[in-house]
């Protein structure tokens, strides 16, 4: 888990961590809608300057940011030679072997890397600076609007709030039993083929039997306190927007508005 | 082949916001051939103490000597395996490492990896079974079927069938009834005392440290606090009090027995001792 940074929690404090979570869910839903609409390296630049900004005003670190990004890499190499492969438009930039690398290509890459970075910056002001408790509250009164068309907002919320609060457990018994399985003698890292399956089933095992048992556990105790997902039921935290919610929610808007303005243009 | 702490430092995710100073210079040596007890409270770094017995935590600081072998900070040590092998570390609650078949295919599968063979391993494991009083009966039985305290037993076999020469046991007896604890803790004490082997038990039952244990050693806020032998450490309850630790209650007895003028020698270990000696007391002042 030391260095697996996507999507993780830092309990700090700063202004964005005290926003509304729905704002920032929203303001987030803005961003990433304008990171799609085709408008240059302009719009890019802007929309880069506002995530660097709010990463700096949540006291979040651009190594965090960047660590989150190394899972990406393969995919984005992968995605490179892919482009090099496929695309055949624009100049004839040189030539590797057989495969002759074209403007475009190399182009469309970077545009999908400057994308995907976006990406991860804005996701990550949200789910850096957002317990997941919050995110979870913040989805379902959201989506409570749609319940008008039977969507489940609520039963949809306590299952991600369920699943998130299970993550870190589950990660902790996966490393208890894998330290419980090389006390045994397994080798997790290397071995020949029949060694790897027996290490992989002997931690698969135990996993699912611990999680099974955990969701037995917990849907007992939850109909022991008459858990009924259909019913009416208070909260004890109650979400407020307040000015610096509202004034978020402008200005993603206006990013995007300026987005689409940019693309008309060109 | 003394076992040794020599300033040893653990750190969990240093260099992140979540920065955990587990072990902070420790300097430890451990009796060899004997049982010790390792106490203290929750987060003391009693567990993370005993994963540095089999290298399963390396050292951020310091070096562990063990058996034949030195574990410093910083070098990657390489054939762990036969490490692993010589000194068995059961976990808290080992039920979830089971994951074959059978009983017998479960507790062969430590021996298995340490490279014995297919039907000497099966023998391993069958004297293991005898050893911790699962008959032959419980062999072909899947070990996800079977009670709590028997999945205690079959995961603790798989352990003892490596036949290593030191066991580190980490709240062994936690969720056993009181006849299941009995069985587990006379068990390690006659594999110390006929095999010769170093036992290490980490628990919070000073019960089983009076009765079972030769040394005590007390971890406070990742640093060890004191080391003795049981005998001292219980002679009376002051140094008990002293650590905030519940003294047995044969020796709150003995306290509160001489506190009211009544003469009770230090040999006195266990309850019958103490009751024939209050009845010969009892009598003479008759």
């Amino acid at each position: 888990m030391g260095n697996f940074t996507l999507g993780r929690y830092l309990p700090l404090d700063s202004p964005i961590h005290r926003m509304d979570p729905r704002a920032k869910i929203m303001g987030m839903l803005l961003m990433l809608i304008a990171i799609f609409i085709p408008s240059g390296w302009i719009g890019y630049g802007i929309i880069f300057v506002c995530a660097a900004g709010t990463i700096l005003l949540a006291k979040l670190q651009f190594g965090f940011i960047l660590k989150s990004m190394r899972p990406m890499m393969i995919m984005m190499i992968f995605l490179f030679i892919i482009n090099c492969l496929v695309i055949h438009t624009g100049e004839p930039l040189f030539v590797i072997g057989p495969v002759i690398i074209y403007r475009d290509a190399i182009f469309q890459t970077l545009y999908i890397v400057v994308r995907l970075l976006l990406m991860i910056m804005i996701t990550t002001c949200l789910t850096a600076t957002t317990k997941p408790l919050d995110m979870t509250l913040g989805i379902e009164d959201l989506l409570k609007p749609f319940e008008k068309i039977h969507v489940p907002a609520h039963e949809i919320a306590m299952l991600i709030s369920i699943a998130l609060r299970f993550i870190p457990d589950l990660i902790e018994e996966t490393q208890r039993i894998i330290k419980a399985q090389e006390s045994r003698g397994v080798d997790m890292k290397e071995g020949k083929m029949q060694e790897r399956i027996m290490a992989i089933l002997s931690l698969i095992v135990p996993l699912f039997v611990s999680a099974f048992q955990r969701a037995e556990d917990l849907a007992n105790a939850m109909e022991a306190r008459g858990y009924a997902p259909g019913e009416k039921r208070t909260r004890y935290k109650v979400l407020k927007m307040a000015g610096r919610d509202y004034t978020l929610l402008v200005c993603c808007t206006a990013v995007l508005a300026g987005m689409i303005w940019l693309s008309r243009m060109s | 082949m003394p076992i040794a702490f020599e300033h040893v430092s653990h750190i969990y995710n240093d260099g992140t916001p979540y920065r955990h100073v587990a072990l902070e210079d420790v300097s430890l040596e451990l009796a060899e051939g004997k049982i010790t007890a390792i106490i203290g409270q929750t987060g003391s770094g009693k567990s993370t103490l005993v994963q540095h017995l089999n290298a399963l935590l390396l050292p951020s600081a310091g070096k562990v000597l063990i058996l034949d072998r030195t574990i410093e900070a910083g070098s990657q040590p390489k054939q762990l395996k036969s490490l692993r092998g010589q000194v068995g570390l059961v976990f808290q609650f080992p039920e979830y490492q089971l994951f074959e078949e059978t009983v017998l295919k479960d507790i062969a599968f430590g021996p298995k990896n340490f490279g014995v063979s297919e039907e000497e391993a099966a023998k391993k494991a069958r004297t293991a079974m005898q050893m911790v009083g699962l008959g032959p009966e419980f062999e072909e039985r899947s070990p996800l079927e079977l009670s709590g305290g028997q999945k205690r037993r079959v995961a603790i076999a798989g352990i003892l069938a490596m036949d290593p020469a030191v066991l580190v046991l980490d709240e062994p007896t936690a969720g056993l009834d009181p006849q299941g604890t009995e069985q587990m803790m006379s068990l390690f004490h006659r594999l110390n005392r006929e095999s010769g082997k170093t036992i290490l038990i980490v628990t919070h039952d000073m019960e089983q440290v009076y009765r079972y244990c030769d040394e005590v050693v007390v971890m406070e806020q990742g640093k060890p606090k004191l080391r003795t032998d049981v005998q001292t450490f219980f002679h009376d309850s002051s140094l008990c009090r002293e650590l905030n630790i519940l003294p047995p209650a044969l020796i709150r007895m003995k306290d509160m027995l001489r506190e009211n003028g009544f003469t009770v020698s230090d040999e006195v270990s266990d309850v019958n001792m103490l009751a024939k000696e209050l009845a010969r007391q009892v009598k003479r002042h008759g």
